[in-house]
């Protein structure tokens, strides 16, 4: 019986490892195909030509290339207000929170979490409209509003991720380096987040890929169909989510809709690279922290 | 059973009605006791009876674990001072690392061996670069480790065996250049050969250090032990000289007592 019941255990756990797989490679088959014929130097930079508009000296008009510079401007900055604030705050529920606000603050993180994407990008265009009515009548939606909402979107995965991470770490090892005499601050940096590091990566990658794809947020926060390349944190910008959204509803062409498919495309291998990066980068500091390149 | 031996050497460790304990519960209480230097100190016991927790007050570990509080007075000589541990402002770096301890199992850093004596050194020491891998080489040595593992040094430290892994563990705590050697259990995950290694490395170490060893086994604290001190319910219930670990009638009713 209980043999019976384990192999159609075994049979239902691959029947949905099959199914996922083959959804995630029939989703990706069907980009592909659809998209691989736009990706072409066109559909990057229309009829400017290639260097002139990498090098900024052209704009581009009718190529992906400004939402491409836009996303990854977007998901950069984004990074750099979330990963610090997440991370830090991962740590300090893990380590330091006494237990009444550990349970408050990690409340606050779930509801963080719940909160929908739209609700995120109209709370930061209700910000500049309040801004506009009081400090600062010269506010507007911007690439800085938008990376501050997408941090706070992402923000819960890199908390709960490091949080989780941490705590899943064997009690031995916060006490080996303490018993020889680290600082609890050489604790953390030199043993629990290199130890922690892949749990840690993970929350970064979850965070990065969210922020890539959102477009409800950006969608209030400053993303315009035309802006050529991001002026600085404070103008509007392009960027590929939005673009592949306007094409998808607006498309007017056979096409304007495959350059819709082939920016998905570029979406998806985009967000990868930053997955490569990201995954590099955690890769090099453990090996060297696993050598401390100290040897003999 | 009385003490027969009164401890002949001037002490190094004086604790004086000592209570421990973890959220209201009392682990250890009221308990006094002093180790002298040159010695190894055995402390025999039920498992509850607070030998760990004992180790864990000499260099304040207990205060790593939720809901500890501690009363009463931890002496130590260090440097040739004696230092309150409890009282005076002497820095908990400085202590854990003047105060060395070897835990039950192997607590290896997932790290290649070298580093695991390297990254304390470089960090609780604060060693320039060049000067660390001397040390390491020397603390490798000390442990007696130093022939099986020259030639793999980078290699990770979960790849050594149990026994090596326990005298890494030993060597890194060594490297650090501790006076007083808290050693709890070091023998419990190892079988016999590994133990016995162990236990001759300790014997080698114990003309320069204060070691204070917690054993389950009374055949290892009659090999190894100068005095032993048998823990019940928190407190000292006696002191044994080696000589009366030696005697059989002795042997007799400490089996009855402990286990």
């Amino acid at each position: 019986m209980i043999k019976r019941l384990t192999s159609l255990a075994q049979a239902c756990s691959w029947l949905a490892v099959v199914t996922t797989l083959g959804l995630v490679l029939l989703l990706l088959g069907f980009l592909g195909l659809r998209g691989f014929d736009a990706l072409n130097p066109a559909l990057f930079f229309g009829k400017t030509p290639a260097w002139a508009a990498i090098t900024a000296r052209l704009p581009v008009w009718h190529g992906i290339w400004p939402a491409c510079v836009g996303t990854v401007t977007l998901v950069l900055l984004a990074s750099l207000l979330a990963i610090p604030l997440g991370l830090a705050s991962g740590i300090y529920l893990a380590s330091y929170a006494p237990g009444p606000w550990k349970r408050w603050f990690a409340l606050a993180v779930e509801l963080l979490a719940a909160i929908p994407s739209i609700v995120m990008g109209l709370f930061g265009f209700a910000l500049i409209l309040f801004l506009k009515k009081t400090l600062a009548p010269q506010a507007n939606t911007c690439l800085l509003l938008s990376a501050g909402c997408l941090a706070l979107l992402v923000l819960p995965y890199l908390i709960l991720m490091t949080q989780t991470t941490l705590e899943a770490l064997p009690s031995e090892l916060r006490l080996t380096g303490l018993s020889l005499g680290f600082t609890p601050w050489q604790n953390l940096v030199h043993i629990l987040l290199p130890a922690g590091g892949r749990g840690i990566l993970s929350g970064v990658i979850l965070a990065v890929g969210r922020a890539a794809e959102d477009t409800a947020v950006i969608l209030l926060t400053g993303v315009v169909a035309n802006a050529g390349l991001p002026s600085g944190i404070l103008g509007k910008y392009e960027a590929l989510p939005f673009h592949i959204f306007y094409l998808a509803a607006e498309a007017r062409s056979d096409a304007e809709l495959a350059q819709g498919f082939g920016a998905a495309l570029v979406l998806l291998l985009l967000t990868a690279a930053l997955f490569l990066g990201a995954y590099y980068l955690q890769n090099t500091l453990a090996k060297a922290w696993k050598q401390k390149d100290l040897l003999i | 059973m009385e003490a027969k031996r009164p401890v002949d050497l001037e002490p190094s460790v004086r604790v004086e009605h000592l209570h421990v304990s973890f959220g209201g519960r009392e682990v250890l209480h009221d308990l006094s006791a002093q180790f002298a230097p040159g010695e190894i100190t055995v402390i025999l016991g039920r498992s509850g009876s607070g030998k760990s927790t004992f180790l864990r007050a000499l260099n304040r570990l207990n205060e790593c674990f939720p809901g500890s509080a501690t009363r009463g007075s931890v002496r130590l000589k260090l440097q040739g001072q004696w230092r309150d541990i409890y009282r005076e402002a002497l820095p908990l770096t400085e202590l854990r690392r003047r105060v060395g301890m070897v835990m039950q199992t192997p607590h290896l850093l997932p790290v290649s061996i070298a580093a695991n004596l390297a990254l304390p050194l470089k960090l609780v020491l604060g060693l320039p670069r060049r000067e660390i891998p001397a040390r390491v080489a020397g603390a490798l040595k000390e442990a007696h480790l130093w022939e099986e593992v020259a030639d793999r040094l980078d290699a990770p430290a979960h790849t050594l065996s149990g026994g090596q892994q326990q005298r890494l563990c030993l060597a890194r705590v060594l490297a650090l250049e501790p006076e007083i050697l808290l050693v709890d259990e070091p023998t419990a995950s190892l079988d016999f050969r590994a133990s016995l290694k162990v236990e001759e490395l300790l014997l080698s170490l114990k003309e320069r250090y204060t070691i204070i060893a917690v054993s389950h086994s009374l055949s290892q604290a009659r090999r190894l032990a100068d005095a032993a001190l048998i823990f019940r319910d928190g407190s000292v219930a006696e002191r044994l000289s080696r000589e009366d670990l030696q005697a059989p009638d002795t042997l007799q009713a400490l089996l009855e007592e402990i286990f």
